[in-house]
Protein backbone atom coordinates (compact mmCIF):
# COMPACT_ATOMS: atom_id res chain seq x y z
CA UNK A 1 0.00 0.00 0.00
CA UNK A 2 2.06 3.16 -1.06
CA UNK A 3 -0.59 5.54 0.37
CA UNK A 4 -0.04 6.67 3.78
CA UNK A 5 -3.44 6.64 5.55
CA UNK A 6 -2.78 9.64 8.15
CA UNK A 7 -5.06 10.68 10.24
CA UNK A 8 -5.17 14.47 8.59
CA UNK A 9 -5.63 12.37 5.20
CA UNK A 10 -8.52 10.70 6.55
CA UNK A 11 -10.39 14.36 7.83
CA UNK A 12 -9.46 15.66 4.03
CA UNK A 13 -11.30 13.26 2.37
CA UNK A 14 -14.26 12.96 4.55
CA UNK A 15 -17.39 14.02 3.05
CA UNK A 16 -18.58 17.85 3.95
CA UNK A 17 -21.26 17.21 6.34
CA UNK A 18 -18.75 14.57 8.35
CA UNK A 19 -16.46 18.19 8.11
CA UNK A 20 -18.48 20.54 9.54
CA UNK A 21 -19.84 17.58 12.17
CA UNK A 22 -15.80 17.01 13.22
CA UNK A 23 -15.44 21.32 12.97
CA UNK A 24 -18.12 21.61 15.11
CA UNK A 25 -16.48 18.86 17.49
CA UNK A 26 -13.13 20.38 16.91
CA UNK A 27 -14.93 24.20 18.20
CA UNK A 28 -17.39 22.68 20.99
CA UNK A 29 -14.02 20.75 22.79
CA UNK A 30 -11.40 23.73 22.36
CA UNK A 31 -14.71 26.11 23.74
CA UNK A 32 -15.22 23.36 26.75
CA UNK A 33 -11.53 22.92 27.78
CA UNK A 34 -11.46 26.75 27.81
CA UNK A 35 -14.15 26.93 30.57
CA UNK A 36 -13.01 24.08 32.48
CA UNK A 37 -9.90 26.26 32.78
CA UNK A 38 -11.35 29.37 33.27
CA UNK A 39 -13.97 27.66 35.76
CA UNK A 40 -10.83 25.82 37.34
CA UNK A 41 -8.97 29.03 37.95
CA UNK A 42 -12.10 30.68 39.44
CA UNK A 43 -13.40 28.24 41.73
CA UNK A 44 -9.58 27.88 42.98
CA UNK A 45 -9.95 31.48 43.66
CA UNK A 46 -13.13 31.61 45.34
CA UNK A 47 -12.31 28.98 47.57
CA UNK A 48 -9.48 30.93 48.58
CA UNK A 49 -11.06 33.94 49.25
CA UNK A 50 -13.46 32.34 51.35
CA UNK A 51 -10.51 30.88 53.84
CA UNK A 52 -9.30 34.15 54.07
CA UNK A 53 -12.34 36.26 54.33
CA UNK A 54 -12.84 33.92 57.40
CA UNK A 55 -9.89 33.79 58.81
CA UNK A 56 -10.09 37.72 59.09
CA UNK A 57 -13.83 37.70 59.74
CA UNK A 58 -13.81 34.61 62.99
CA UNK A 59 -10.17 36.92 64.43
CA UNK A 60 -12.01 39.04 66.31
CA UNK A 61 -12.45 42.02 64.41
CA UNK A 62 -15.01 44.58 64.89
CA UNK A 63 -17.76 44.21 61.79
CA UNK A 64 -18.40 47.73 61.66
CA UNK A 65 -14.13 48.41 60.48
CA UNK A 66 -14.56 45.39 58.68
CA UNK A 67 -17.35 46.76 56.50
CA UNK A 68 -16.13 50.38 56.07
CA UNK A 69 -12.66 48.45 54.81
CA UNK A 70 -14.76 46.25 52.23
CA UNK A 71 -16.90 49.05 51.04
CA UNK A 72 -14.68 50.93 49.46
CA UNK A 73 -13.06 48.11 47.04
CA UNK A 74 -14.60 47.24 43.94
CA UNK A 75 -13.36 44.18 43.36
CA UNK A 76 -15.26 41.56 46.01
CA UNK A 77 -14.84 38.02 46.02
CA UNK A 78 -17.99 36.04 46.69
CA UNK A 79 -17.90 35.95 50.26
CA UNK A 80 -17.44 39.38 51.02
CA UNK A 81 -19.71 40.64 48.69
CA UNK A 82 -22.48 39.05 51.08
CA UNK A 83 -20.97 40.32 53.99
CA UNK A 84 -20.87 43.71 52.66
CA UNK A 85 -24.64 43.26 51.38
CA UNK A 86 -25.83 41.99 55.18
CA UNK A 87 -24.16 44.49 57.09
CA UNK A 88 -25.35 47.57 54.67
CA UNK A 89 -28.63 46.35 55.01
CA UNK A 90 -28.55 46.17 58.51
CA UNK A 91 -26.99 49.53 58.89
CA UNK A 92 -29.53 51.19 56.70
CA UNK A 93 -32.70 49.25 58.57
CA UNK A 94 -31.25 50.16 61.96
CA UNK A 95 -31.00 53.79 61.02
CA UNK A 96 -34.56 54.04 60.73
CA UNK A 97 -36.24 55.01 63.71
CA UNK A 98 -39.14 52.73 64.87
CA UNK A 99 -37.52 49.91 63.09
CA UNK A 100 -38.30 46.88 65.68
CA UNK A 101 -35.98 43.42 65.43
CA UNK A 102 -38.53 41.19 63.64
CA UNK A 103 -38.07 43.96 60.74
CA UNK A 104 -34.69 44.35 60.56
CA UNK A 105 -33.58 41.11 60.47
CA UNK A 106 -36.18 40.14 57.54
CA UNK A 107 -34.39 42.67 55.54
CA UNK A 108 -30.85 41.80 56.12
CA UNK A 109 -32.02 37.83 55.63
CA UNK A 110 -33.79 39.10 52.07
CA UNK A 111 -30.15 40.67 51.36
CA UNK A 112 -28.22 38.24 51.99
CA UNK A 113 -29.96 36.01 50.25
CA UNK A 114 -30.14 37.81 46.98
CA UNK A 115 -26.22 38.36 47.54
CA UNK A 116 -25.77 34.77 47.76
CA UNK A 117 -28.21 33.94 44.89
CA UNK A 118 -26.31 36.17 42.76
CA UNK A 119 -22.79 34.63 43.81
CA UNK A 120 -24.46 31.06 43.29
CA UNK A 121 -25.15 32.30 39.25
CA UNK A 122 -21.40 33.84 39.22
CA UNK A 123 -19.79 30.35 40.37
CA UNK A 124 -22.16 28.80 38.27
CA UNK A 125 -21.61 30.33 34.62
CA UNK A 126 -21.01 27.83 31.87
CA UNK A 127 -21.34 24.91 33.77
CA UNK A 128 -24.63 24.39 32.14
CA UNK A 129 -22.17 24.72 28.66
CA UNK A 130 -20.15 21.78 29.81
CA UNK A 131 -23.00 19.81 30.49
CA UNK A 132 -24.57 20.48 26.89
CA UNK A 133 -21.14 19.73 25.28
CA UNK A 134 -20.86 16.19 27.58
CA UNK A 135 -24.18 14.99 26.96
CA UNK A 136 -24.69 15.93 23.27
CA UNK A 137 -21.66 15.68 21.86
CA UNK A 138 -21.31 11.53 21.96
CA UNK A 139 -24.05 12.16 19.51
CA UNK A 140 -23.14 14.45 17.13
CA UNK A 141 -20.36 12.48 16.53
CA UNK A 142 -22.32 9.18 16.24
CA UNK A 143 -24.04 11.32 13.54
CA UNK A 144 -21.21 12.20 11.47
CA UNK A 145 -20.17 8.21 11.66
CA UNK A 146 -23.48 6.92 10.69
CA UNK A 147 -23.68 9.42 7.95
CA UNK A 148 -20.11 8.62 6.84
CA UNK A 149 -20.44 5.20 6.65
CA UNK A 150 -24.06 5.01 5.15
CA UNK A 151 -22.22 6.87 2.07
CA UNK A 152 -19.33 4.04 2.25
CA UNK A 153 -21.95 1.51 1.64
CA UNK A 154 -23.64 3.17 -0.74
CA UNK A 155 -20.19 3.48 -2.71
CA UNK A 156 -19.64 -0.29 -2.26
CA UNK A 157 -22.97 -0.56 -4.47
CA UNK A 158 -21.57 0.71 -7.49
CA UNK A 159 -18.58 -1.85 -7.11
CA UNK A 160 -18.27 -4.98 -8.63
CA UNK A 161 -15.96 -6.44 -6.86
CA UNK A 162 -16.84 -5.80 -2.89
CA UNK A 163 -13.23 -5.33 -0.95
CA UNK A 164 -12.58 -4.93 2.70
CA UNK A 165 -10.06 -2.55 1.25
CA UNK A 166 -12.61 -0.21 -0.49
CA UNK A 167 -14.89 0.06 2.71
CA UNK A 168 -12.79 0.38 5.47
CA UNK A 169 -11.15 4.20 4.93
CA UNK A 170 -14.41 4.87 4.55
CA UNK A 171 -15.23 3.34 7.84
CA UNK A 172 -12.37 5.02 9.38
CA UNK A 173 -12.92 7.67 8.48
CA UNK A 174 -16.20 8.38 9.68
CA UNK A 175 -14.98 6.64 13.00
CA UNK A 176 -13.07 9.46 13.21
CA UNK A 177 -15.87 12.05 14.10
CA UNK A 178 -17.27 9.41 17.17
CA UNK A 179 -13.41 9.64 18.04
CA UNK A 180 -13.58 13.67 18.06
CA UNK A 181 -17.07 13.46 20.26
CA UNK A 182 -16.23 11.56 22.79
CA UNK A 183 -12.96 13.28 23.29
CA UNK A 184 -14.93 16.45 23.19
CA UNK A 185 -17.62 14.96 25.55
CA UNK A 186 -15.45 12.73 28.20
CA UNK A 187 -13.29 16.38 29.93
CA UNK A 188 -16.42 17.97 29.56
CA UNK A 189 -18.52 15.71 32.07
CA UNK A 190 -15.77 14.84 34.25
CA UNK A 191 -15.53 18.83 34.66
CA UNK A 192 -18.94 19.28 35.09
CA UNK A 193 -19.51 16.85 37.74
CA UNK A 194 -16.04 17.96 39.37
CA UNK A 195 -16.85 21.69 39.29
CA UNK A 196 -21.05 21.41 40.31
CA UNK A 197 -19.82 19.54 42.99
CA UNK A 198 -17.49 22.00 44.20
CA UNK A 199 -19.91 24.67 43.87
CA UNK A 200 -22.07 23.02 46.01
CA UNK A 201 -19.34 22.98 48.44
CA UNK A 202 -18.72 26.90 47.82
CA UNK A 203 -22.88 27.43 48.48
CA UNK A 204 -23.24 25.37 51.10
CA UNK A 205 -19.96 27.22 52.97
CA UNK A 206 -21.66 30.60 51.94
CA UNK A 207 -25.20 30.12 53.64
CA UNK A 208 -23.33 28.98 56.60
CA UNK A 209 -22.24 32.10 57.00
CA UNK A 210 -24.85 33.68 56.22
CA UNK A 211 -26.86 32.30 59.10
CA UNK A 212 -23.86 32.94 61.18
CA UNK A 213 -23.82 36.68 60.17
CA UNK A 214 -27.61 36.85 60.72
CA UNK A 215 -27.59 35.14 64.21
CA UNK A 216 -24.71 37.90 65.51
CA UNK A 217 -26.59 40.80 63.91
CA UNK A 218 -29.87 39.36 65.58
CA UNK A 219 -27.85 39.61 68.56
CA UNK A 220 -26.90 43.41 67.80
CA UNK A 221 -30.20 44.62 66.79
CA UNK A 222 -31.85 42.77 70.00
CA UNK A 223 -28.92 44.47 72.11
CA UNK A 224 -29.81 48.05 70.45
CA UNK A 225 -33.81 47.33 71.18
CA UNK A 226 -32.74 46.94 74.51
CA UNK A 227 -30.52 49.50 75.11
CA UNK A 228 -33.80 52.20 73.66
CA UNK A 229 -36.23 51.02 75.07
CA UNK A 230 -34.23 50.76 78.79
CA UNK B 1 -9.27 43.67 30.84
CA UNK B 2 -9.81 41.57 33.62
CA UNK B 3 -12.31 39.56 30.77
CA UNK B 4 -9.27 39.36 28.84
CA UNK B 5 -7.22 38.33 31.43
CA UNK B 6 -9.07 35.74 32.80
CA UNK B 7 -10.42 34.30 28.91
CA UNK B 8 -7.27 34.61 27.26
CA UNK B 9 -5.22 32.17 29.71
CA UNK B 10 -8.19 29.33 29.65
CA UNK B 11 -7.77 29.85 26.06
CA UNK B 12 -4.03 29.64 25.66
CA UNK B 13 -4.00 26.30 28.12
CA UNK B 14 -7.15 24.92 25.85
CA UNK B 15 -5.39 25.30 22.60
CA UNK B 16 -2.18 23.69 24.17
CA UNK B 17 -4.52 20.66 25.25
CA UNK B 18 -5.48 20.26 21.38
CA UNK B 19 -2.12 20.29 19.81
CA UNK B 20 -0.92 17.77 22.37
CA UNK B 21 -3.67 15.09 21.76
CA UNK B 22 -2.96 16.07 17.81
CA UNK B 23 0.60 15.34 18.19
CA UNK B 24 0.11 12.38 20.26
CA UNK B 25 -2.30 10.73 17.57
CA UNK B 26 0.20 11.61 14.39
CA UNK B 27 2.81 10.21 16.37
CA UNK B 28 0.60 7.48 17.04
CA UNK B 29 -0.87 6.63 14.21
CA UNK B 30 2.35 5.67 11.60
CA UNK B 31 3.40 2.52 12.81
CA UNK B 32 0.49 0.51 12.57
CA UNK B 33 0.60 1.20 8.57
CA UNK B 34 4.64 0.24 8.12
CA UNK B 35 3.39 -3.20 9.26
CA UNK B 36 1.24 -3.90 6.14
CA UNK B 37 4.46 -2.89 3.52
CA UNK B 38 6.61 -5.62 4.37
CA UNK B 39 4.76 -7.93 2.19
CA UNK B 40 5.75 -6.24 -1.03
CA UNK B 41 9.32 -8.14 -2.05
CA UNK B 42 7.72 -11.10 -3.71
CA UNK B 43 8.17 -9.78 -7.04
CA UNK B 44 11.69 -8.39 -6.22
CA UNK B 45 12.18 -11.78 -5.10
CA UNK B 46 12.25 -13.34 -8.62
CA UNK B 47 14.28 -10.83 -10.76
CA UNK B 48 16.82 -11.17 -8.29
CA UNK B 49 16.81 -14.82 -9.39
CA UNK B 50 17.46 -13.90 -12.77
CA UNK B 51 20.16 -11.77 -12.23
CA UNK B 52 22.33 -14.10 -10.03
CA UNK B 53 23.23 -16.93 -13.52
CA UNK B 54 24.24 -13.31 -15.57
CA UNK B 55 27.09 -12.71 -12.98
CA UNK B 56 28.52 -16.20 -12.88
CA UNK B 57 29.83 -17.19 -16.63
CA UNK B 58 32.42 -15.09 -16.66
CA UNK B 59 34.62 -16.94 -13.76
CA UNK B 60 32.98 -19.97 -14.52
CA UNK B 61 34.54 -20.87 -18.21
CA UNK B 62 37.88 -20.15 -16.92
CA UNK B 63 38.57 -23.01 -15.10
CA UNK B 64 37.38 -24.64 -17.94
CA UNK B 65 39.51 -23.55 -20.81
CA UNK B 66 42.33 -24.70 -18.53
CA UNK B 67 41.78 -27.75 -18.44
CA UNK B 68 42.87 -29.05 -21.25
CA UNK B 69 45.96 -26.90 -21.56
CA UNK B 70 47.65 -29.93 -19.10
CA UNK B 71 46.51 -32.43 -21.77
CA UNK B 72 47.71 -31.46 -24.34
CA UNK B 73 51.27 -30.61 -22.90
CA UNK B 74 51.68 -34.09 -22.19
CA UNK B 75 52.64 -34.79 -26.07
CA UNK B 76 55.50 -32.62 -25.61
CA UNK B 77 57.92 -34.93 -23.55
CA UNK B 78 56.60 -37.45 -26.99
CA UNK B 79 58.01 -34.92 -29.61
CA UNK B 80 61.05 -34.42 -27.65
CA UNK B 81 62.49 -37.93 -28.14
CA UNK B 82 62.31 -37.71 -31.55
CA UNK B 83 64.99 -34.44 -31.65
CA UNK B 84 67.12 -37.07 -29.47
CA UNK B 85 66.62 -39.97 -31.63
CA UNK B 86 68.08 -37.79 -35.08
CA UNK B 87 70.99 -36.72 -33.07
CA UNK B 88 73.05 -39.47 -33.35
CA UNK B 89 72.59 -39.40 -37.45
CA UNK B 90 75.97 -36.90 -37.72
CA UNK B 91 75.71 -36.37 -41.92
CA UNK B 92 73.78 -33.13 -42.91
CA UNK B 93 72.96 -31.91 -39.50
CA UNK B 94 72.10 -28.22 -40.52
CA UNK B 95 69.25 -29.43 -43.44
CA UNK B 96 68.00 -31.84 -40.88
CA UNK B 97 68.02 -29.43 -38.00
CA UNK B 98 66.06 -26.66 -40.43
CA UNK B 99 63.66 -29.55 -41.49
CA UNK B 100 62.91 -30.55 -37.65
CA UNK B 101 62.38 -26.99 -36.30
CA UNK B 102 60.24 -26.80 -39.08
CA UNK B 103 58.29 -29.71 -38.31
CA UNK B 104 58.17 -29.19 -34.70
CA UNK B 105 57.28 -25.16 -35.21
CA UNK B 106 54.23 -26.61 -37.36
CA UNK B 107 53.40 -29.13 -34.58
CA UNK B 108 53.45 -26.55 -32.54
CA UNK B 109 51.10 -24.51 -34.33
CA UNK B 110 48.90 -27.12 -35.38
CA UNK B 111 48.63 -28.13 -31.24
CA UNK B 112 48.16 -24.35 -30.23
CA UNK B 113 45.35 -24.37 -32.63
CA UNK B 114 43.82 -27.10 -31.78
CA UNK B 115 44.42 -25.81 -28.04
CA UNK B 116 42.75 -22.84 -28.89
CA UNK B 117 39.36 -24.72 -30.81
CA UNK B 118 39.38 -26.52 -27.70
CA UNK B 119 39.36 -23.95 -25.35
CA UNK B 120 36.64 -22.11 -27.69
CA UNK B 121 34.52 -24.89 -27.68
CA UNK B 122 34.23 -25.51 -24.06
CA UNK B 123 33.65 -21.61 -23.64
CA UNK B 124 30.85 -22.30 -26.20
CA UNK B 125 29.83 -25.29 -24.31
CA UNK B 126 29.71 -23.35 -20.82
CA UNK B 127 27.70 -20.72 -22.29
CA UNK B 128 24.90 -22.50 -23.94
CA UNK B 129 24.99 -24.50 -20.50
CA UNK B 130 24.26 -21.38 -18.54
CA UNK B 131 22.28 -20.07 -20.89
CA UNK B 132 19.86 -22.61 -20.67
CA UNK B 133 20.51 -22.73 -17.18
CA UNK B 134 19.40 -19.81 -17.05
CA UNK B 135 16.32 -20.35 -19.44
CA UNK B 136 14.78 -22.92 -17.37
CA UNK B 137 15.53 -20.92 -14.04
CA UNK B 138 13.20 -18.16 -15.97
CA UNK B 139 11.20 -19.94 -16.88
CA UNK B 140 10.56 -21.38 -13.30
CA UNK B 141 10.75 -18.16 -11.74
CA UNK B 142 7.33 -16.97 -14.39
CA UNK B 143 5.70 -20.24 -14.09
CA UNK B 144 5.84 -19.84 -10.24
CA UNK B 145 4.31 -15.87 -10.44
CA UNK B 146 1.60 -17.21 -12.62
CA UNK B 147 0.69 -20.40 -10.18
CA UNK B 148 0.66 -17.80 -8.13
CA UNK B 149 -1.70 -15.78 -9.41
CA UNK B 150 -3.81 -18.12 -9.91
CA UNK B 151 -3.43 -19.84 -6.36
CA UNK B 152 -4.59 -16.56 -5.05
CA UNK B 153 -7.44 -16.39 -7.75
CA UNK B 154 -8.92 -19.44 -6.46
CA UNK B 155 -8.72 -18.82 -2.53
CA UNK B 156 -10.53 -16.20 -3.50
CA UNK B 157 -13.02 -17.93 -5.36
CA UNK B 158 -13.00 -20.32 -2.59
CA UNK B 159 -15.33 -20.93 0.09
CA UNK B 160 -14.78 -23.91 2.27
CA UNK B 161 -17.74 -26.08 3.50
CA UNK B 162 -18.64 -26.07 7.43
CA UNK B 163 -17.68 -29.69 7.43
CA UNK B 164 -14.36 -28.87 5.93
CA UNK B 165 -11.65 -30.11 8.43
CA UNK B 166 -8.08 -29.83 8.91
CA UNK B 167 -6.21 -32.90 7.19
CA UNK B 168 -8.57 -33.20 4.54
CA UNK B 169 -7.23 -32.74 1.14
CA UNK B 170 -8.31 -33.10 -2.83
CA UNK B 171 -6.81 -33.23 -5.89
CA UNK B 172 -8.17 -31.85 -8.77
CA UNK B 173 -6.87 -32.37 -12.38
CA UNK B 174 -7.79 -28.39 -14.05
CA UNK B 175 -7.64 -28.45 -17.91
CA UNK B 176 -6.81 -25.37 -19.44
CA UNK B 177 -7.18 -23.67 -23.06
CA UNK B 178 -3.98 -21.01 -23.92
CA UNK B 179 -6.26 -18.28 -23.29
CA UNK B 180 -6.59 -19.64 -19.64
CA UNK B 181 -10.25 -20.86 -20.08
CA UNK B 182 -10.85 -23.63 -17.67
CA UNK B 183 -12.12 -26.34 -19.89
CA UNK B 184 -12.23 -29.44 -17.59
CA UNK B 185 -12.25 -29.92 -13.89
CA UNK B 186 -12.27 -33.05 -12.45
CA UNK B 187 -11.61 -34.72 -8.83
CA UNK B 188 -8.39 -36.80 -9.23
CA UNK B 189 -8.03 -37.98 -5.30
CA UNK B 190 -11.28 -37.15 -3.03
CA UNK B 191 -10.85 -35.93 0.16
CA UNK B 192 -13.55 -38.01 1.41
CA UNK B 193 -16.08 -35.59 1.87
CA UNK B 194 -18.33 -34.64 -0.92
CA UNK B 195 -18.67 -31.50 -0.24
CA UNK B 196 -15.17 -30.54 0.30
CA UNK B 197 -14.42 -31.85 -2.91
CA UNK B 198 -17.55 -30.33 -4.40
CA UNK B 199 -16.92 -26.73 -3.14
CA UNK B 200 -13.26 -26.78 -4.30
CA UNK B 201 -14.29 -27.75 -7.85
CA UNK B 202 -16.68 -24.63 -7.40
CA UNK B 203 -13.94 -22.72 -7.02
CA UNK B 204 -12.06 -23.64 -10.08
CA UNK B 205 -15.32 -23.17 -11.65
CA UNK B 206 -15.96 -19.79 -9.85
CA UNK B 207 -12.54 -18.46 -10.68
CA UNK B 208 -13.17 -19.29 -14.61
CA UNK B 209 -10.15 -17.52 -16.05
CA UNK B 210 -6.67 -17.80 -15.33
CA UNK B 211 -3.53 -15.44 -16.62
CA UNK B 212 -1.34 -17.76 -18.16
CA UNK B 213 1.96 -17.01 -19.87
CA UNK B 214 2.55 -16.22 -23.24
CA UNK B 215 5.08 -18.64 -24.19
CA UNK B 216 3.45 -21.69 -25.35
CA UNK B 217 6.14 -23.89 -24.88
CA UNK B 218 5.78 -23.42 -21.21
CA UNK B 219 2.20 -23.05 -21.15
CA UNK B 220 2.16 -26.54 -22.60
CA UNK B 221 4.47 -28.06 -19.91
CA UNK B 222 3.12 -26.46 -16.85
CA UNK B 223 -0.65 -25.22 -17.72
CA UNK B 224 -2.54 -27.32 -19.81
CA UNK B 225 -2.96 -29.90 -17.28
CA UNK B 226 -2.63 -28.65 -13.73
CA UNK B 227 -2.81 -30.95 -10.45
CA UNK B 228 -4.51 -28.78 -7.64
CA UNK B 229 -4.35 -29.67 -4.37
CA UNK B 230 -6.49 -28.05 -2.22
CA UNK B 231 -6.18 -28.74 1.96
CA UNK B 232 -8.60 -25.95 4.15
CA UNK B 233 -5.42 -24.93 6.27
CA UNK B 234 -4.11 -22.98 3.34
CA UNK B 235 -6.74 -20.36 4.11
CA UNK B 236 -6.85 -20.44 8.13
CA UNK B 237 -3.78 -18.35 7.93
Amino acid sequence: MPEQLSIFELISNASLLVQIVMGLLMLASVASWMMIFQRWFFLRRASRDMERFEDHFWSGIDLRQLYTELDGGDDLSGIESVFVAGFREFTRMSEQVGADTEAIMQGVQRAMRVAVNREEERLERSLPFLATVGSTSPYVGLFGTVWGIMNSFRSLANMSQATLASVAPGISEALVATAMGLFAAIPAVIGYNRFSARVDVLMNRYEVFSDELTSILQRAAHARTQTKGG
Amino acid sequence: MTLLRDQFLPLVLALAVHAAAVLALVGGFQPEREISQVIKPKIVNSTLLVLEPKAKPAPAPKPRAQEPAPAPAKPKPVTKPTPVASKPKPDPEAIRREAEARIQEQKERLRQERLKRLAEQSFADALAAESDAMDTADDDAVALSYQQGIMQLIVANWSRPPSARNGMQARLLVELVPTGEVVGVSVVESSGNGAFDRSAEQAVRKAHRFEVPKDPALFEEKFRRMYLLFQPEDLLR
